[in-house]
């Protein structure tokens, strides 16, 4: 009995194994060019993640890769041009703001496959994927930290010009609170630059002066110069993108490093990386042409940063982790709109009650 | 929730912030009209704001010298004073279009800001900064005392300058000199003033001053540098100079008047202020200093222009 188990599951691995040899399918690519937003790939922005995301997989994966680093709007096209009579594979851009010369060049280049990144798309052809964040759900992480970590019950956002992503990590923030205290005072305040970390500053002055002690900085420079006034200040402070603990805080070399509780971290690397993995295994459906990559809790592209040098007591981080397992198997849902970060219907709002 | 604190007290707050927050344009705009009465349009403060920014908070961090904020300042100061020469050598010496190299001298400054940044200080700088000073007996008048007595040092003396450039304008050699070279170059040529001096020396205040703006902004107002963080300061400062008609006075109310506007802006998303219910949306709030200051332009349109009636123009001697 036991020899015939044996001899049936020796089979059936042949068998396995046969099948996915034929339907091994060929690398649809074997290079990589990345083109950045205006900037750098080592600027601590979505450049530098996408780069890094890029290089990994060219490194695992055994692809030639290279980048071209953009100075101005106008060299979008351009640089995404280059890239191509370079003929390289797939191309990445990295940018809302070059979805545009990113379709133009997938709609004339069949041949070669696009990833857009923080793009999306509703017509687009099979070669190109946009690569989009549930930033609510990132935002609804810290805002639910914010809350247990609040004293004063008044909590702040400092955010940058309101684009869906930022809209979408304020209005996350807020629900993420109220899911954790319903009375919460949640206050947030725009300013019109991603580039003015003074005015992030002062933003933040004057809403420790109306009594918030957890402030969350979302938008570029002008968030960060929030979130380094209020942990200098000796107030809680929450990045955002990506772990600020390394950039922001210097590893924590930096003044009040030990009053940055977490970050709302979108895994931009993680994204890129997806994609020219699915590429390279050859599996279009994975690699979702003609639409959108959603990055979410489900696949790890939106989570919260540790806490390093503060103070979050272990129980406050148990129920992070409660809530971002919540997020991921679907019984937590934030109530905001993830395409444009509305407010979705009042009667969707989540409470400790619903997710029982 | 209701705030715990009073109108009073809120009032008083944005009202102090608000004296903060125009000390950078006021420093930069000053110096500003310093050049340009003596004809030189300097469109580089924005490049030595960001130059004086940087130096002066890395020589005080702990990345750079650890130095006291006194030496950071004196270091912008230098800094400013050097791009202020770079400026003057192209437009007075060289003769260049004022508005092209000026925008060249803030490419500069946004270039060289950001390498060193990067290069020095592996791209983050946070410095203790400039303490505020309460001014003996004059702080604890009520109210008053908390607007105007409770400020850092570069605050009270960006408001000390308003009086200074007047009276030096107005009631020094120098200061005659300055806006006959700005006003007929020619004129002042033959009546024996060293035209070429005299613009160098209206620049190179120009640009210590622009210095000192930038170091204001990282000193005393953020304690910290990011890239570009003048986030246009430096081009405002120059609108100033334009919105107050080469007057100090007037380019102080101009700085006020721009911060207060950008201060309710925030204000007003701090208190969120409701209309009947509902949040104002944040993008309306978001233009409100712009929509502010066009409205003013409107209303201050009949105002004499006083521009000086050399400003861009190269002296050249005998060239009539």
């Amino acid at each position: 009995m036991v020899r015939k188990t044996f001899l049936l599951i020796a089979i059936i691995s042949v068998l396995v194994g046969a099948v996915s040899l034929v339907s091994a399918q060929e690398p649809l690519i074997e290079s990589v060019c990345l083109v950045t937003d205006v900037g750098k790939v080592n600027d601590g922005t979505f450049n530098q993640f996408a780069f890094e995301g890029m290089d990994a997989a060219a490194s695992d994966f055994d692809l030639e890769s290279t980048y071209i680093e953009t100075t101005a709007p106008t060299d979008y096209a351009p640089n995404i041009q280059r890239c191509i009579d370079s003929e390289y594979g797939a191309i990445i851009t990295v940018g809302f703001l070059l979805q545009d010369a990113t379709l133009a060049a997938a709609e004339a280049n069949p041949d070669v496959y696009f990833i857009g990144v923080d793009q999306g798309y509703e017509m687009a052809p099979e070669n190109l994927v946009g690569v989009q964040f549930r930033e609510d759900q990132s935002g609804f992480l810290a805002g639910a930290l914010a809350a247990q970590m609040s004293e004063s019950g008044v909590i702040a956002g400092v955010y940058g010009i309101p684009v869906p992503a930022v809209v979408k990590f304020q209005n996350g923030y807020e629900q993420g609170a109220k899911y954790i205290n319903p009375d919460i005072d949640a206050r947030s305040v725009f300013i019109q630059s991603f580039t003015d970390p003074a005015q992030g500053a002062e933003a933040a002055e004057q809403l420790i002066a109306e009594g918030a002690d957890v402030i969350f900085g979302a938008g570029g420079q002008t968030g960060s110069g929030a979130i380094q006034r209020a942990a200098t200040d000796e107030v809680y402070a929450i990045g955002v993108d990506q772990d600020e603990y390394f950039s922001t805080f210097g590893g924590g070399e930096s003044p009040g490093a030990e009053y940055l509780i977490s970050s709302a971290m979108k895994r931009v690397d993680q994204g890129v990386y997806l994609s020219i993995e699915a590429l390279v295994e050859g599996d279009m459906e994975a690699f979702g042409g003609g639409g959108n990559r959603v990055l979410s809790a489900e696949n790890d592209g939106v989570t919260f940063a540790p806490a390093h040098d503060s103070d979050v007591p272990e129980e406050v981080t148990a129920t992070m982790e409660e809530i971002l397992a919540g997020l991921k198997d679907g019984t937590i849902e934030t109530g905001v709109d993830p395409v444009t970060g509305e407010l979705l219907d009042m009667e969707m709002m989540p409470t400790e009650e619903a997710s029982g | 929730m209701e705030s715990s604190r009073t109108l009073l007290d809120i009032l008083i707050a944005a009202s102090g912030l608000t004296l903060a927050a125009a000390t950078p344009f006021l420093f930069a705009a000053l110096g500003e009209l310093f050049a340009q009465r003596s004809g030189v349009l300097n469109l580089g403060v924005e490049g030595i704001m960001l130059m004086g920014a940087f130096t002066s908070v890395f020589v005080i961090s702990d990345k750079g010298f650890n130095a006291h904020p006194a030496v950071g300042l004196l270091v912008a100061m230098l800094v400013g004073a050097l791009m202020g020469l770079m400026m003057a050598f192209v437009s007075v010496t060289l003769q260049a279009e004022q508005g092209i190299s000026g925008i060249g001298l803030t490419l500069f400054g946004q270039g060289m800001s950001t390498l060193l940044f990067r290069v020095l200080a592996a791209g983050v700088i946070v410095a203790g900064g400039v303490e505020k000073i309460d001014l003996p007996v004059l702080s604890n008048l009520p109210v008053l005392g908390s607007i105007f007595f409770h400020q850092d040092i570069l605050t009270y003396a960006a408001f000390a300058l308003v009086p200074i450039s007047v009276w030096v304008l107005n009631r020094t050699t120098w200061g005659l000199q300055v806006r006959a070279v700005g006003q007929n170059p020619q004129a002042a040529d033959s009546m024996g003033v060293n035209v070429a001096r005299v613009r160098y020396s209206a620049v190179i205040l120009g640009g210590v001053l622009a210095g000192v703006a930038g170091a204001s902004l990282s000193m005393a107002l953020t304690g910290v540098f990011q890239e570009n963080m003048t986030a246009g300061r430096g081009f405002i400062a120059v609108a100033l100079v334009y919105f107050g008609g080469w007057s100090p006075w007037k380019v102080m109310a101009g700085a006020l008047l721009f911060s207060a506007a950008n201060n309710l802006q925030i204000w007003v998303q701090v208190l969120d202020v409701r209309v009947a219910g509902a949040a104002i949306p944040p993008n309306l709030l978001i233009m409100l200093p712009y929509v502010l200051t066009i409205v003013v332009l409107i209303f201050a349109r009949e105002r004499q222009r006083r521009e000086p009636a050399a400003l861009t123009k190269p002296f050249e001697r005998g060239e009539n």
